[in-house]
């Protein structure tokens, strides 16, 4: 075989390893980083039909979330509003804006304006809205400081590790109910008492987030 | 850089059929379609077959550019294709995505209706259930029911109006109705015929009555092929009047006699019936009084299944039965003459005791004649229902409306006559389905022009090309009233927009009429006012609140007060003449009402096609059933199966498929083909054939399914036939799917079953019974036995305990402790149960489960995720293994034990265990659940499940053909748009490749729980209330078998079931702690009859098996208990104390 062989071969075997693994770590490195929802989802912010801004109405004006997403409370999607409900103002403020052109429309044809999905989970997901409104979960957890976004971004990966992190710690993120929609609450004794103050919570209200497939598959 | 894919449909597939609805049942053939081209476009990513414009350089170019931009790919974002949230432009009322908003309507079918809650999800209903107002039915529903919503999405329903046989718009079918009307008024209606289905409808009695008065001379005629009320002739000759109807009261009676009659499905009315008959015989404790059934008949039904004594008699035979009885229970000899010539084993020892048992409890018992049955019949059981003091007890009789004057055979004989100028057929299928002498689809083509509201294109359509055809609106999209089997009327109402613009019956009767206001509400707004103004509250405040609750309280049909005319019954019954003679070589043949397709109308509905038939277990056919003895006298008796030791085969099966002999049936000069099976229990000398198969025009699911037993069914026989004669034809077989080949329990402890006399001594009888019952303890602390002996507050206690303690492990990863607020768990009342589908649909309808076709069922991957397992059991069980011959022949006179069973949420799961990645495994509150996403096919979970209860996914059915699975890539794929509206959306729809099974309907837990939380907000609340949600097969439940809930709390109803004595767990011994466990079956028999076992046949086969030594004791007929002691007490050893 030496006959065939040269001596540098006898290190090609090694070499090879080395390359394979080199090359293994390498693609699931990159696979980790670039392909999870963390570095896929975040700040994903496509233009919308209608460039609204969340940082006027809802941080500037102050409106409150459940002003247009008036479900929240009660069903498992957190609605977009109707046009109708944008009308509500808009037939007062602004009423000849080209950019509210396409509201206009449909709310005079019942038609629906195409807005384009940020936040989406996948069709074996059920996630619900009303629940984690109801016991304390803030918007801001899941869906960042929208208040102060001139344009919604993807803000948190979604991930199923990532609804973990909080199903298996709930006492990091529940607050009281009636705050969940003030996305700029923190709680005045500090990060420390937040959790304290959350512990007791969640032993208070018997909160068990479910850690275990049937929770959000069906 | 981004790659695209598309996926969107291919233009030219919706071009070729407007509607761009294909069924994924499809039966298209490929030629047909251009789909193998359309699909490789479909399959591939876009440009993937534009190779041929590309040339090597290029391609090379390309190549090199994309591997050189997969990284930058990945770094911009490997994002899902954009999509879209469409809300409303206008605000709906009451509509909030993603919640279900529940409208009460209602079921018409024949003179009745069941009411119905229909869950509706952004305005398309998904699914319905029993409108629990309606106490009678109390929220229970049937398969049929379950079913009709799909009918809703059924894209081979008729989609456009056509005249002449070319598409009409609505404006011009319109046009022509009105048209009609004033012709018709000018000839004063002469030449004008409807016929119609039977209705009960106030609103179709209205203007009818409007029709007749205006239209003097039309004509209006009502057919039904099969009837689920009494002829009214009988009322006319008893009672003088042909208005009024029976209804039952099967609650109050304590011993009831069937006659060939099935209660449980095919009367008007069985829902409530069965659910009455179920509050007789729940055993709550042992103190317990059951009711008692004994049945008379000629066919197999669930009734004779649940029947403590049952007798086989030809259907031709059951006036001199009757009358004969007669003898017995009035003292007089009036009819001995019609009851000459009868003859069955133990005859005057059958009769005497069943008339002493019905005479000893007067005015608690009750004759129920089947309503196939001819009027003589009737007007006798009415007489002896009023010398048992069962009318007004058990038995009411109400007005009615009496049936109109008209039939099929006055509209034939017109047609035939050359007298009609316009036929109007509104629904039905007489072209199908009436009487074969009539030749009906001949006849239609004498009349000027027919005008037909149809559902489906079917054979009626097909004759009447040359005319007018209606597409009829579903009842999901009507206006329109009906009346329930007891009179109360229910609304029906549209829970969306007719799909294809449909009409309904009343509108088209309206436009004819000339109605000023022919809309579907109008209509029944003015009916149903018309009738509250009678009543007290009237107007739009009345009718809101008949539509919320769905129903007019009070509204009922009015008791009638009745007593028999003696000689109106005598003489009707003189001109009886006495019975046939009924023998091998002059059969009877006997036309059924299916349980699944009816008449033929749910022919083209897939879940009730797949659906086994409760008795036969056959699905997608119907056969030629026919007794053992007549099966061995045609020499078709089956030989014995090399795998199962004890028993025979009913039929010869290889791998699931049941190749069945083709048999010839002549009767009247007509002959019928089709495949013959053999049905234990079966009258010996009766052939039976369900009617509703065997349609040449239909969709594409229910075509050229079964043979059409309508085809040799004539005027004189329409229930039964005598003089027949059935050859076979042994070179020639056909494949049924079967999907239980195996009929015998092999004397095992699947279904435990005890006289109710045993019951009353030791209660827990099921504790003796099984491998558990004699090994050391292997749940908890005590042997089965000595858990019986607790009282129940304790065994309740214990088994909450148990539910969160119990020692869990096996699975490869950590399982979670079972800490959470609730500990699911469901009982099933193996008593009460009567087999007859409902959950299967129901879970069907809930669950998103798939049709698989009848190639696949064939195979054995049928879906459901729940079936109903039906074994045989003649006692006789003395193979060669167990130191006999074996059976030398089939069961004629088996006894039925029926058993529903899902997945067991195992707290010890097998399946979890040898799950490589995880995909099963256990919650906190006790769920096996199925992630399916996790699933990778393996199939060892299906394999290592001892109750075989999960469902794989062989092929992804849901988007492919049914007939085109083996095709793979190249067959068209997609589920139709139509299809997908019926889908349950908190469901997951599943695809190829991945495992599932009962869920305990997690969704509708996951709700519950979600409701409750939301409820408790910052409080500790959170646990469920009991009772606050039921899953899918306990809501259908027309017996209330089924209880489901916290088996932590000890107070539920779930608990207080499992912790009723008769509680065992199936394959108990393998000590995998099922949390869904069986309550005993009883039988309630009568010592004084001939057929009285002192034991049941089940359990004497178990007695057989396990204690070899009893036998030759004298089981079976003789009526001792004596090989059966050991068992009978609890706590005894494996040697028995007989020995």
């Amino acid at each position: 075989m030496s006959n065939l062989f040269p001596k540098s071969a006898n290190k090609l075997p090694l070499q090879i390893l080395i390359f394979i693994g080199l090359t293994a770590g390498i693609v699931s490195a990159g696979i980790t980083y670039y392909a999870t929802p963390k570095y896929t989802r975040v700040g994903y912010a496509p233009t919308q039909p209608v460039p609204f801004s969340h940082a006027l109405h809802a941080g500037q004006l102050g409106m409150d979330c459940r002003y247009c997403h008036s479900n929240v409370e009660k069903s498992g999607h957190a609605n977009i509003p109707t046009a109708q409900t944008c009308m509500n103002c808009h037939n007062q403020v602004k009423t000849d804006s080209p950019l509210l052109a396409p509201v206009r429309e449909a709310y005079a044809s019942g038609a629906s304006i195409p807005w384009v999905k940020i936040h989406e989970a996948p069709d074996y997901v059920y996630f619900n809205h009303a629940v984690h409104v109801a016991r304390g979960v803030s918007c801001v957890d899941c869906h960042g400081k929208i208040n102060e976004m001139e344009v919604v971004y993807h803000s948190k990966p979604l991930s199923m590790g990532w609804c973990l992190d909080c199903h298996r710690e709930p006492e990091k993120f529940v607050r009281d109910p009636k705050l969940v929609t003030n996305l700029d609450w923190e709680h005045p004794g500090g990060e420390k008492a937040r959790i304290e103050e959350g512990k007791k919570f969640v032993h208070d209200w018997n909160i068990q987030p479910p850690q275990s497939c049937s929770g959000c598959h069906r | 850089m981004k790659r695209k894919f598309d996926h969107s449909a291919p233009a030219d597939a919706n071009a070729e059929t407007p509607t761009g609805r294909r069924y994924w049942r499809s039966l298209d053939d490929l030629a047909a379609t251009p789909a193998v081209q359309a699909q490789m476009q479909r399959e591939f990513p876009e440009g993937a077959d534009n190779l041929n414009g590309v040339d090597r350089r290029k391609f090379f170019k390309l190549m090199a550019a994309s591997f050189a931009l997969g990284g930058v790919g990945l770094a911009s974002g490997c994002r899902r294709p954009e999509s879209y949230i469409l809300a409303y432009g206008k605000s709906v009322e009451n509509i909030i995505p993603g919640l279900p908003l529940y409208y009460a309507s209602a079921m018409p079918i024949r003179r009745n209706a069941v009411p119905v809650l229909a869950e509706t999800h952004s305005g398309r209903p998904t699914k319905l259930e029993g409108n629990p107002t309606f106490s009678n039915y109390g929220g229970a529903t049937n398969a049929i029911v379950q079913a009709s919503v799909l009918d809703l999405y059924d894209p081979d329903r008729a989609t456009t109006h056509t005249l002449r046989g070319t598409a009409a718009n609505a404006a011009r079918i319109l046009d022509l109705l009105a048209s009609l009307g004033t012709e018709a008024k000018a000839a004063n209606g002469a030449g004008l015929v409807f016929l119609a289905e039977t209705s009960a409808s106030p609103t179709r009695a209205r203007l009818v009555a409007k029709l007749q008065r205006e239209l003097p001379e039309a004509v209006w005629a009502e057919y039904e092929p099969v009837s689920d009320e009494p002829p009214a002739a009988a009322a006319s000759a008893a009672f003088g009047r042909a208005d009024v109807k029976p209804v039952y009261r099967f609650a109050k009676a304590k011993r009831v006699l069937a006659l060939d009659a099935d209660f449980f499905s095919t009367e008007a009315g069985s829902i409530g019936y069965a659910r009455d008959f179920a509050k007789g015989r729940r055993a709550v404790d042992k103190n317990v009084d059951l009711n008692r059934l004994y049945s008379v008949e000629s066919t197999f039904t669930l009734t004779g299944s649940m029947a403590d004594h049952r007798l086989r008699l030809a259907s031709g035979h059951l006036l001199a039965f009757t009358a004969a009885l007669a003898a017995r229970i009035t003292g007089s000899d009036q009819f001995s003459k019609l009851s000459q010539g009868l003859e069955f084993k133990d005859q005057e020892k059958w009769l005497a005791a069943c008339a002493a048992d019905l005479l000893a409890n007067k005015g608690a018992s009750l004759i129920v004649a089947g309503s196939h049955l001819p009027a003589e019949v009737h007007a006798l059981v009415y007489a002896l229902n009023e010398a048992l003091g069962a009318i007004g007890n058990t038995v009411d009789f109400v007005t009615a409306s009496a049936p109109a004057a008209a039939g099929i055979a006055d509209v034939a004989a017109a047609l035939n006559a050359g007298s009609v100028k316009t036929l109007v057929i509104l629904g039905g299928n007489p072209a199908y389905n009436a009487p074969a002498d009539l030749d009906f689809a001949a006849a239609i083509a004498k009349a000027g022009q027919v005008v037909r509201l149809g559902y489906h294109v079917d054979e009626t359509a097909a004759a009447a090309r040359a005319g007018a055809f209606i597409a009829s609106a579903h009842y999901l999209e009507s206006w329109g009233d009906a009346r329930t089997a007891d009179g109360t009327i229910v609304p029906v109402q549209p829970m969306i927009l007719p799909l294809f613009g449909g009409l309904t019956e009343l509108e088209v009767l309206a436009r004819i009429l000339g109605e000023s206001k022919p809309d579907g509400y109008s209509l029944v707004y003015d009916t149903i006012t018309g009738i509250n103004a009678l009543g007290g509250i009237g107007g739009e405040k009345g009718f809101r609140q008949f539509l919320h609750d769905g129903l007019l309280a009070g509204s009922a049909y009015t008791v009638a007060r009745v007593s028999v005319s003696a000689p109106g019954v005598s003489a009707l019954l003189a001109k009886a003449a006495p019975p046939v003679a009924i023998n091998e070589d002059s059969l009877e043949v006997r036309f059924t009402v299916d349980s699944k397709v009816d008449d033929g109308r749910f022919a083209n509905n897939g879940w009730l096609q797949e659906c086994p038939e409760p008795m036969s277990k056959i699905s997608w056919d119907n056969a030629i059933l026919v007794s053992p003895r007549l099966g061995a006298k045609l020499g078709i008796e089956p030989g014995g199966s090399l795998f199962q030791v004890a028993r025979k085969e009913t039929a010869t099966f290889t791998a699931g498929r049941e190749a069945s002999f083709i048999g010839r049936l002549t009767v009247n000069g007509r002959t019928l083909e089709g495949p013959v099976s053999i049905q234990p229990g079966l009258s010996n000398w009766t052939v039976a054939v369900a009617l509703g198969y065997g349609r040449t025009v239909s969709g594409r699911v229910g075509k050229d399914v079964g043979i059409n037993a309508y085809s040799i069914r004539t005027t004189d026989g329409l229930a039964y036939a005598s003089g027949a004669k059935l050859e076979i034809d042994l070179a020639r077989t056909a494949q049924l799917a079967n999907t239980q080949e195996h009929w015998s329990m092999e004397g095992r402890d699947i279904v435990r079953e005890a006289n109710l006399d045993e019951f009353r001594e030791n209660p827990g009888f099921v504790a003796g019974m099984g491998m558990e019952a004699h090994s050391p303890a292997v749940y908890g602390d005590y042997k089965p036995s000595e858990f019986a002996k607790l009282s129940r507050e304790e065994r309740a206690r214990i088994t909450a305990e148990r539910a969160v303690t119990t020692p869990r492990g096996g699975s490869s990863m950590e399982t979670p402790n079972f800490d959470g607020v609730h500990q699911w768990g469901m009982s099933i009342d193996l008593n009460t149960c009567i087999g007859c589908n409902a959950c299967v649909i129901a879970c069907q309808a809930e669950n998103n489960i798939p049709i698989v076709g009848k190639d696949q069922v064939m195979r054995g991957r049928e879906m459901h995720w729940i079936r109903l397992d039906r074994y045989y059991s003649d006692g006789k069980l003395e193979a060669a293994a167990f130191g006999g011959p074996g059976n030398v022949i089939l069961p004629e006179d088996p006894q039925v034990s029926l058993q529903p069973v899902a997945c067991m949420h195992c707290e010890l799961a097998p399946c979890e265990t040898v799950c490589p990645v995880n995909a099963t495994v256990h919650d906190q509150e006790g769920l096996n659940t199925m992630a399916y996403n996790r699933c990778i096919g393996t199939r060892y979970c299906a394999n290592n499940c001892p109750y075989k209860v999960r469902r794989f996914n062989f092929f992804d059915y849901n988007e492919r053909q049914l007939d085109k699975l083996y095709l793979g890539p190249l067959a068209p794929k997609g589920m139709p748009e139509l299809v997908k509206m019926v889908k349950n959306p908190d469901v997951t729809v599943r695809m190829r490749g991945v495992m599932e099974k009962c869920t305990y309907c997690v969704q509708r837990i996951q709700q519950a729980k979600i409701k409750q939380k939301v409820a408790a907000g910052a409080s500790a609340n959170v646990e469920i209330p009991d009772g606050s949600f039921k899953v899918a097969c306990q809501q259908v439940c027309p017996v209330e078998a089924i209880e489901f809930g916290n088996i932590k709390d000890v107070n539920s109803r779930v608990s207080l079931a499992k912790a009723r004595e008769q509680d065992y767990a199936l394959l108990g011994y393998l000590n995998i702690r099922p949390r869904t466990t069986f309550l005993g079956k009883l039988r309630n028999p009568n010592p004084e009859m001939p057929d009285y076992v002192a034991v049941p046949f089940s359990r004497q086969e178990y007695n057989t098996k396990n204690y070899p030594a009893s036998m030759g004791r004298g089981h079976g007929d003789h009526g001792h208990a004596a090989g059966e002691k050991p068992h009978a007490s609890v706590g005894s050893s494996i040697f028995g104390g007989n020995s």
